[in-house]
């Protein structure tokens, strides 16, 4: 039987019309970039090939009884040789090993910790993975175990690097090294569903060499640490009173040991703290810009919005949209044109 | 609360791979169902139905009240559906599972929205009076099929039941006892009846699974049909998708069945009325006496 | 109120001016919500329809950590405001909820590949801010379209929408006389014997099909038919929806 049906005809109402107008340009303003993804995504159930050269990868599926390569995922089309994945726009992170990730601990149990770090599961931090007070190569002991909740206990935030996948994909954290471990002094900021993935959408934090930097500012030094799962945390930068250099590695350790689990936060100065908060909300406007967060990204755009506030200061009204996403959009235009010009 | 006890992978195969070769594990023809057994219990209005190992007892009760504000000239008819633990482990009384909720929804739907029962005549005087009729499942064995056991439950003892008779005098209305007054049936409109249809690869659809082809089975589809050919309601939440054609055929097959089930139902009320009717009302009567 | 069906015979329009064959406007959005990891807002006439996805995440009841064997389990909760009908009253949870439930659960276990996050639970969170027919049709397409922005892999697009028949089914038996109308407003499903019908995709498998009220065997072979191909269109009017999303911020 053979049936049309007709497509809504109702034109949309004129309050709608307007803001689709409205957002139509800054898609005018975003196609200015160049990027590589100017073609379209492919979505759920689109038929990617039929040939069966193909290998699937992420994000597709082959029915049963065909060699049609489907989409599963809203997304980018990638060709690895001869393997085809689809990145989704956005989708949960992924764990991968070697992750550079911060996580909040979820709860403590005798051996481990559970960490929510935005994975589909609740990572694991075992106990026998975290640099124990007191040096590196220390036996891990039963008191240990019983004062467990003296190195993190709940709600403590943390940086660590993804050590090993389970098979349902559970990670296993470890916070093995100096760069590691408990978080203070600072702000934790949450990109949802913007992370993970390589290139995911072009907003969301990139797997790239340096994650965590220090950023200069008039107030004083900022590091930043770029979680890969979209977890973000900035602080103020401590200098350690001793140059590593200088001592040796077990001294060294003895000089953190008193630091390194303490959940007290050090005196930070207003200055510092306005700056800390300048760059999270930088960080969340470059996401609702659609901008890919990396060093050079944040100190840019870091860069000019302080140049922006003193012109402002100085000339009174300089024209930005609204918020941090204004101001990120006033900033990278800026940056254009000074690339251009 | 104990699960429900889940079938082995094994198992799973062993009936899959029987009916890829067209063999159902207790020899049935795909469109066959259990054997039924319904009696009737001594008062009006109890049936008792065993479809193969399932056994499910619906009860009839009626009370008087007041209808409810909005419709005046309606009686009440709930069922309620219980699911006791006496029929598996993973029963609990007092939490509503996912398949009590749908089986009393799907009671709900085929039985009282399709007007099977005319709540018309329950009402003794409008806005004041009516009767409040109420249909109690109980579930008393589960293997499967549950639903379609039900709904025959519930319609057998539906026919079976006697109300009594009243006597209206203006705003008075008296209710006359069964020695008064032989009571009288409800008036039926039609008679739905589930089928539930358990679909597995490959387009095969199976009629009244049992426990182990439910939970091998991607997915079911519940059709209320009544003799007419009227389909009273379906179901199909969900599960491995269906060509649509073999959707309109189950229709068919369901007519069928209903049909045969309705006449199944209707030889077994006449068999007891003649049974009640053995010595006349008056000798019904003073047997109760005695007792 | 009875539907004055007479004119429509007549001008082969509905009561709201549509043909019999045509779908009610349609306004969706993707990422609505900042915070949830998946949402959808959608809009079939006046069913309003707001969805937020949560997952795949650990389950919120410690100890019961997902679903059974490898699998993801699902979730589903539906919210219905208190403005959302006619009446202003409270529904909490009855059993046409519940029931809503379970066929959105049951529905979109087989649609998305749960096992590549075993042990982990997909919350949809379905909150329905006004109701105007066509409601269980507007949560599946509203959640498949969350489920989609969340990035949770599926087989295929899940739609659905209504279809009725318009002769009531008291009227002349032979189907000849049978004039099926496409996705339903509040009104006409009152009136009208319909069903919800949901398919996969493009193709013409049925995944969800449901019908509430008495109607001659003979339509629904109509009504079927009119419903499957109005699925495949929202097909395309949802595709279109994450499409131009994707190009805005691809």
């Amino acid at each position: 039987m053979p049936v049309s049906i007709l497509p809504p005809s109702a034109p949309l109402p004129p309050r709608r019309d307007a803001r689709d107008d409205d957002d139509s340009d800054v898609d005018m303003s975003d196609d200015d970039f160049p990027t590589s993804q100017t073609k379209s995504i492919v979505t759920p159930g689109e038929h990617i090939t039929s040939d069966p050269q193909w290998m699937r990868g992420h994000g597709t599926y082959v029915p049963v009884g065909d060699s049609t390569i489907i989409s599963t995922v809203a997304g980018h089309l990638h060709k690895t040789n001869k393997l085809l994945s689809v990145q989704p726009l956005r989708a949960r992170y992924q764990p991968e090993i070697g992750d550079l990730v911060v996580g909040r601990i979820v709860s403590v149990q005798t051996k481990k910790w559970s960490v929510d770090i935005a994975a589909p599961m609740l990572a694991n931090l075992p106990l026998s993975s975290i640099n124990l007070p007191g040096g590196i190569l220390r036996r891990r002991t039963a008191v240990d175990e019983l004062n467990i909740r003296t190195f993190f206990s709940e709600g403590d935030l943390l940086v660590a690097e993804v050590q090993s996948l389970h098979q349902d994909n559970t990670a296993s954290l470890h916070t093995r090294s100096l760069k590691y471990g408990k978080l203070r002094n600072g702000l934790f900021t949450s990109l949802t569903g913007a992370g993970g993935g390589i290139l995911s959408r072009r907003g969301g934090v990139v797997r790239s060499r340096r994650q965590v930097f220090t950023l200069n500012t008039a107030a004083g030094e900022i590091d930043v640490v770029l979680g890969v799962n979209g977890y973000i945390f900035i602080s103020k930068h401590i200098t350690t009173n001793a140059d590593p250099k200088e001592v040796g590695i077990n001294r060294l350790d003895e000089s953190v040991t008193e630091t390194l689990y303490s959940s007290q936060n050090d005196e930070i100065e207003p200055a510092v703290m306005r700056e800390i908060t300048r760059v999270s909300t930088l960080i969340k406007g470059l996401v609702a810009c659609g901008t890919k967060v990396d060093e050079n990204m944040i100190v840019k755009v870091y860069e000019g919005a302080v140049e922006l506030e003193a012109e402002e200061k100085s000339l009174g009204g300089v024209e930005t949209g609204v918020g941090a996403k204004g101001v990120v959009e006033t900033v990278l235009a800026r940056l254009e044109l000074e690339a251009g010009g | 609360m104990p699960r429900e006890a889940e079938i082995s992978l094994n198992e799973r195969e062993f009936i899959k791979q029987a009916l890829q070769e067209q063999i159902r594990l207790d020899g049935r023809a795909f469109d066959a169902f259990r054997p039924l057994e319904l009696t009737f219990g001594d008062e009006y209005g109890v049936a008792d139905v065993q479809l193969g190992k399932t056994r499910v007892i619906a009860r009839i009760s009626v009370d008087v009240t007041t209808p409810l504000p909005e419709r005046k000239f309606d009686g009440i008819f709930q069922i309620v559906t219980e699911f006791s633990p006496m029929a598996s482990p993973a029963f609990e009384v007092g939490r509503p599972t996912d398949a009590e909720v749908i089986l009393s929804r799907i009671l709900e739907k085929s039985i009282r929205r399709s007007n099977a029962l005319d709540t018309e005549s329950l009402c003794i005087i409008a806005g004041l009076k009516c009767f409040a009729l109420r249909a109690d499942v109980h579930i008393i064995d589960h293997d499967g099929g549950l639903i379609d056991a039900a709904c025959i439950a519930v319609m057998a003892a539906l026919q079976h039941f006697r109300r009594p008779d009243v006597l209206v005098e203006g705003e008075k209305a008296t209710i006359l006892s069964v020695r008064e007054r032989e009571p009288i049936p409800l008036s039926i409109l039609h008679q739905p009846l589930c089928v539930t249809f358990s679909y597995f690869e490959d387009e095969v659809f199976l009629v009244d699974a049992n426990l182990a082809e439910e939970q091998v089975r991607q997915g079911e589809v519940i059709l209320t049909m009544n003799k007419h050919g009227e389909v009273c309601q379906i179901a199909k939440y969900g599960g491995a998708t269906i060509n649509p054609l073999a959707l309109l055929n189950c229709t068919n097959v369901a007519l069928q069945k209903v049909k045969e089930m309705t006449t199944f139902i209707q030889k077994r009320l006449e068999k007891d009325a003649k049974k009640r009717d053995a010595g006349g009302l008056l000798a019904e009567l003073s047997a109760e006496n005695a007792r | 109120m009875p539907l004055d069906t007479s004119t429509y015979s007549l001008a082969l329009l509905r009561l709201d001016g549509r043909r019999w064959n045509e779908l009610r406007r349609i306004h969706a959005q993707i990422s609505t919500q900042a915070a949830a990891d998946g949402s959808s807002y959608l809009e079939m006439g006046n069913t309003k329809i707001l969805v937020s996805v949560t997952g795949p995440a650990e389950g919120r009841q410690a100890g019961q950590r997902g679903g059974a064997g490898s699998q993801a389990k699902v979730e589903v909760e539906i919210n219905f405001a208190g403005f959302s009908g006619v009446e202003r009253r409270k529904r909490k949870s009855d059993k046409r909820t519940n029931e809503m439930e379970h066929c959105l659960r049951s529905a979109f276990e087989n649609v998305l590949l749960l096992h590549i996050y075993p042990h982990s639970t997909i919350t949809l969170n379905i909150h329905i801010i006004s109701q105007d027919g066509s409601l269980l049709a507007a949560c599946i397409n509203a959640s498949t379209l969350a489920l989609i922005d969340a990035g949770i892999p599926m087989s295929d697009y899940l739609v659905a929408c209504t279809a009725a028949s318009s002769a009531s089914s008291s009227a002349a038996d032979n189907a000849s006389s049978d004039d099926p109308l496409l996705d339903l407003n509040n009104q006409e499903e009152l009136e009208l014997p319909f069903l919800t019908v949901g398919t996969l995709g493009e193709s013409d498998n049925v995944a969800v099909c449901i019908m509430e009220s008495r109607v001659r065997m003979e339509r629904m072979e109509g009504m079927l038919a009119v419903g499957i191909e109005g699925c495949k269109r929202l097909r395309g009017i949802l595709d279109g929806v994450v499409k131009g999303y994707g190009k805005r911020f691809g």
